[in-house]
């Protein structure tokens, strides 16, 4: 018996064990970076990504009959005749999903034409110079570096910018000058002049820009890698600072549109509320009024930018004429605007003149709207200006690698030498472009007459037949792919495909090969940190999580403070105040059974009833929540009667406190009548005020987009406190029971009352056991899934719940949460096996906060309890 | 025995006062006073005065009633629902199960120590003083005052009044149910219930909590329940002997011990039945 106890438990330990562990590994190894390595294939391909793992393949005829022959050939000496054998596979990340389609790639030893040991030994098949980008999109980039190429846009410097709106405007107004004679007397050519004085400045700018390059090396406004690639990563970097000072600018000003936008419908809600409240309807009034509105702000606006683009203009001029010619051109634009204003705001007069008509209160709505819609929409024409600027800013600087994806160039005769003696040759070999062999040089575009022109070259043999020539050309590094075909004395060409990132888009450039130890741990903390406070990229894939961080730990608290006062009394009042009896056993079992209920089967209810029906009402009254008001008389009657007999009922329950042993049968009959009666009025009250005719919802103006009736933040939570109750009520129950009886006794035996006796002895006697029950309740809603997905929690946001604006905490949003989390990416997103990692990590980060929450709960039962027993205070 | 066998077959019994129990001041008088368990008498039409100042020790077999009295007189057993009592008690000239009594306000006039001792899980000082902080008492000049007092009181003040702040629960047994004598005394009480004090304690505890009640009769008037006879001969002035929920005999101790009125009482006393 002793074995089969023991034997069980074994096995039971070792699952949780293997799970823990499993969880752990992959979790704790995602962030961590690893070699990159390069594979020859048989076939002459190439292979190349990150290994994350060896896994087990299957030599069969069928799975290796997709393969090249040669690999074919490895594989029958495997099998040996048998039907199949077992192989290893290398489980490679390839990244580069935009160019290769793919993420991963299963590699069979069988396909490589190196030994497979070969790849760990050496830095042979981890080429030191490979780059690894990760990017705002696309996910990672392998590749080795080949230029950056930075363009010059003149409209970044914002003087330049304002001094551009004349030019560009210029058109409109020149029959105005014409008619003012400006043309003929001083220049024939306004528009020519005035643009060449502003290329005249942009040529300076550009002389600003080109000295602060890096590396100088300002041929065609690019800079490339030369063979140490470190001044091209210094280069990368510098520009990757510009970038995020725009990315940043950028952000900023679309925070502020954001807010503007709302705003803008925050007022068209208020005209909304008003035409509720005063019966009108405002709505073409409102659009009107909201048109000319824009439109003269816009108008305001740009004669803004006018003044500014004049005054700038004014202190890059000297020539007295050109002064003339400016004044007369501010002139002409000044009537310009003052045309288009002067009927908006008549407009607008007359629209303000119907304003008087309507009541006091719909009236106010619409001028708010008017004003609003002014500020809102002149800021939001700066802005829109200003992104457009800084997002061309974006374009200027992209960076090329060549990634290990080959095209096929063509293929030349070997003549039976290699073109250089390879591995191991110092580096760099000067060569002309001769003597890389004229086939060659014409295959890769390399300029057979400048043979004077010399380049360094390197050529790295990788397996028995492939090799890697890396050229410096002057448009950058070039690698080329030279794969031998040695019966067909052949040597097949293919270039490394180039391709262009912007630097904006990069968040992080590591040399994966490169790293030291220490580097890999720095990284790996970096990486760690993003996940835990970034932001989610690319679906919830790359990125942070801390949306979904936050949203568990916010929804978390919320609930707690939900389920604590409820639990904890409902359990006071069945401990101590309940008499015992079959009632109160059959409510005791019924909680007990609650805790045993499907989680989902409280997401299907939740969102019935607190979506739908509460949050229906709180939005739009009983109508929304599926209730049909009563007649208002009627209601008023039966409210008034509601009251007055809940209030006599209650007087008559009172008479139940006091002394059972003292009391006549009939007083207590009358009691206990008076009670129930009570409780019946209460409930009367209640779904009175349901079918309230006079209430029609806190967000009546902004229907039928749901507020509250929808999942969100706040039902979530009060779901999840449902869902933990149970927990809650029976620790406090057990906590209490556990309470001895003489110090009860003991304390009434002082004069204590029942209050303080339970409020001094009894509670903080039962306070380890409460708080123990409370936090395994938070736990377990912590890591509660299935009720969440149906009552708010989704797998992206924008707005956290809780946050620094006003009023800081929105209950009515909705939140991701790690569990979801979970779910969504393993089963929901389109690339689940790039997500997989994630989730790895998700569900760390999950079981972390809940073996947290345990071990506080452990923690804090066994201080307090010390507290109680042992001798300090 | 014919008394005893009477008695068990549920027959009305006269209990037997001797004069000098008639010639004290009571302090508290039991007045016809049944009590049941539901259906069930525990208690049977039981009068009796309890001397001002003096100890009055109930003495008889298990399940006699002497414990069900004792708490009846502060009105513990109201806290069991199915109790029910017919008579009344007297705690000077007021009523103690008449309605309308204030049961919280009584039971301030009576101090409580049970069986095992029940200190709360506070700190020695805070124990002392409950029944003042239930009042509301703040003044921590007074608390200390009274805390000091009542710890003389209960002959404990030398050997806690370094560590006041400690929790009570760090005693010894004998320590923790003189704190309990400590806490009972503290509201200064008429009269003081003390239901076995000394059963759960060793023989040197209880000596010390036997010396420690002949301190304190005068003082208070002491109601006490025992099961040793040689405690209650030892400390009390009076002894009550019951059987069945009746009481038997009420005298003297010095002659309920020596020369009792009933035959009952002498051989339960010398260990005959019981």
């Amino acid at each position: 018996m002793v074995w089969l106890t023991g034997g069980m438990f074994a096995i039971a330990c070792s699952m949780i064990v293997a799970l823990l562990g499993l969880i752990l590994y992959k979790g704790l190894a995602t962030h961590w970076q690893r070699s990159f390595v390069f594979i020859p294939l048989n076939n002459g391909e190439l292979e190349a990504g990150e290994v994350q793992s060896s896994q087990p393949f299957n030599i069969s005829r069928q799975s290796i009959g997709s393969l090249d022959e040669k690999s074919r050939e490895k594989a029958e000496e495997i099998l040996a005749g048998r039907d199949q054998a077992d192989s290893t596979q290398l489980y490679l990340r390839t990244g580069n999903y935009d160019v290769s389609s793919r993420h991963f790639a299963f590699v069979p030893y069988i396909a490589m034409n190196i030994r497979p040991d070969d790849l760990h030994s050496g830095k042979t098949y981890k080429p030191e110079e490979i780059w690894l980008l990760e990017r705002r999109e696309w996910g990672v980039l392998y590749g080795f570096p080949s230029r950056l190429e930075q363009s010059f846009a003149p409209e970044l410097d914002s003087r330049f910018a304002s001094l551009k709106v004349l030019i560009d405007n210029l058109e409109p107004l020149l029959p105005a000058i014409d008619a003012s004679s400006l043309r003929t007397s001083a220049s024939p050519d306004l528009e020519k002049e005035w643009g060449d004085l502003l290329d005249a400045f942009a040529t300076e700018l550009r002389a600003e820009w080109e000295a602060r390059l890096i590396g100088g090396k300002a041929s065609g406004d690019s800079v490339h890698a030369t063979v140490d690639a470190s001044a091209l990563k210094s280069a990368v970097e510098e520009s990757q600072r510009r970038q995020s000072k725009l990315l940043d600018q950028i952000e900023t000003s679309k925070q502020k549109l954001g807010r503007l936008d709302r705003q803008l419908s925050t007022s068209r809600i208020g005209v909304r509320k008003a035409e509720i409240h005063d019966g009108t309807d405002l709505q073409s009034i409102a659009d009107e009024a909201t048109q000319i509105a824009t439109a003269t702000s816009i108008s305001e606006a740009s004669w803004l930018e006018w003044k500014a683009s004049i005054q700038a203009w004014k202190k890059l001029i000297t020539q007295p004429d050109q002064l003339t010619q400016l004044e007369r051109i501010e002139i002409a634009a000044k009537s310009r605007f003052d045309d288009e204003l002067v009927p908006l705001s008549s407009t607008l007069s007359e629209i303000r003149g119907r304003l008087q008509t309507l009541p006091a209160t719909s009236r106010r709505a619409i001028e708010t709207v008017i004003e609003v819609t002014e500020s809102a929409s002149r800021l939001q024409y700066v802005l829109n200006l200003q992104i457009a600027r800084l997002e061309a800013g974006l374009q200027t600087e992209a960076l090329t690698l060549q990634v290990p994806s080959l095209d096929w160039l063509g293929e030349f005769t070997r003549n039976g030498t290699k073109i250089a003696s390879t591995n191991g040759a110092s580096f760099p070999q000067k060569t002309s472009a001769v003597d890389v062999g004229s086939e060659l040089a014409k295959l890769i575009g390399l300029d057979e007459t400048g043979a004077a022109s010399t380049r360094s070259f390197e050529q790295l043999q990788l397996g028995p037949t492939q090799s890697m020539l890396t050229i410096d050309l002057p448009t950058g590094i070039k690698r080329f792919w030279l794969a031998d075909d040695i019966e067909k004395k052949l040597t097949r060409v293919a270039a490394l495909r180039e391709k262009t990132v912007l630097v904006s888009d990069i968040v992080r450039l590591v040399e994966p090969n490169r790293l030291g130890m220490i580097g890999k741990a720095r990284l790996y903390a970096i990486r760690w940190g993003e996940f835990l406070f970034g932001q989610p990229r690319e679906g919830g894939i790359e990125g942070g999580l801390f949306p979904a961080l936050w949203g568990t730990i916010v929804m978390t608290l919320i609930m707690s403070i939900a389920v604590m006062p409820f639990g904890v009394i409902a359990a006071l009042y069945m401990r101590e105040y309940a008499k015992s009896g079959l009632v109160l056993s059959i409510i005791r079992i019924s909680i007990n059974n609650l805790a045993g209920v499907p989680s989902i089967v409280y997401g299907v209810f939740g969102l019935s009833f607190f979506c739908y029906t509460i949050g229906g009402f709180v939005d739009g009254g009983p109508i929304k929540a599926g209730f049909t008001p009563w007649p208002s008389s009627l209601w008023f009657v039966a409210l008034m009667v509601t009251t007055l007999a809940g209030t006599g009922a209650f007087f008559l329950a009172a008479l139940g406190s006091g002394s059972p042993a003292q009391m006549s049968p009939f007083r207590k009959r009358l009691a206990r009548f008076g009670g129930v009666f009570w409780l019946l009025c209460l409930i009367g009250i209640i779904s009175l005020i349901v079918k309230s005719p006079f209430f029609n919802g806190f967000y009546e103006a902004t229907l039928p987009n749901p507020t509250f009736g929808k999942g969100c933040l706040l039902w979530a939570s009060c779901t999840l406190a449902l869902l933990t109750l149970p927990v809650v009520i029976v620790a406090t129950e057990e906590a209490l029971a556990a309470v001895p009886n003489s110090l009860r006794e003991g304390s009434y035996a002082c004069g204590a009352g029942k209050w303080q006796t339970l409020q001094r002895i009894v509670l903080p006697y039962a306070r380890p056991g409460i708080i123990t029950g409370f936090i395994l309740a938070m736990a377990r809603g912590a890591g509660e899934v299935a009720p969440l997905m149906l009552v708010g929690a989704i797998p992206l946001v924008t707005e956290l719940p809780l946050d620094f604006e006003f009023p800081f905490f929105h209950g009515s949003r909705s939140f991701m949460h790690l569990g979801f989390q979970i779910y969504s990416l393993g089963f929901q997103s389109q690339n689940s096996e790039a997500a997989k990692p994630m989730v790895f990590t998700a569900t760390l980060l999950l079981l972390t906060i809940v073996t947290l929450l345990n071990a506080t709960a452990i923690w804090l039962r066994a201080r307090l309890r010390k507290r109680f027993q042992g001798s300090q205070f | 025995m014919d008394r005893l066998k009477a008695i068990a077959d549920g027959k009305h019994v006269e209990s037997v006062f001797h004069e000098e129990v008639l010639q004290e001041d009571p302090v508290l008088r039991i007045v016809n006073f049944n009590l049941f368990y539901g259906r069930k008498q525990a208690l049977y039409n039981i009068s009796m005065p309890i001397a001002k100042g003096k100890v009055t020790a109930l003495i008889g077999p298990s399940g006699c009633g002497k414990s069900t009295l004792l708490r009846s007189v502060n009105r513990m057993n109201d806290l069991i629902d199915s109790v029910r009592i017919e008579g009344d008690m007297l705690l000077g000239e007021d009523s103690i199960f008449a309605p309308g009594v204030d049961v919280i306000q009584l039971r301030k006039r009576m101090g409580m120590v049970f069986q095992k001792p029940n200190p709360f899980p506070m700190s020695i000082f805070e124990n002392v003083v409950y029944p003042l902080r239930i009042d509301g008492e703040r003044n921590k000049q007074r608390l200390m005052q009274v805390c000091e007092q009542s710890l003389r009181g209960a002959a404990l003040w030398e050997e806690v009044k370094d560590r006041l702040n400690e929790s009570g629960l760090g005693l010894s047994g004998g320590q923790q149910q003189r704190l309990c004598i400590a806490r009972a005394i503290a509201s200064d009480p008429e009269v003081l219930l003390l239901d076995e004090p000394c059963s759960a304690l060793d023989p040197l505890a209880t000596g010390k909590i036997e010396d420690l009640i002949e301190r304190l009769k005068g003082d208070y008037s002491i109601l006490i329940v025992t099961h040793n006879m040689q405690q209650a001969s030892r400390i009390s002035e009076f002894t009550a002997f019951m059987y069945l929920g009746r009481l038997v005999e009420l005298g003297l101790t010095s002659k309920i011990f020596t020369n009792p009125k009933l035959k009952e009482t002498e051989d339960y006393i010398t260990g005959r039945f019981g």
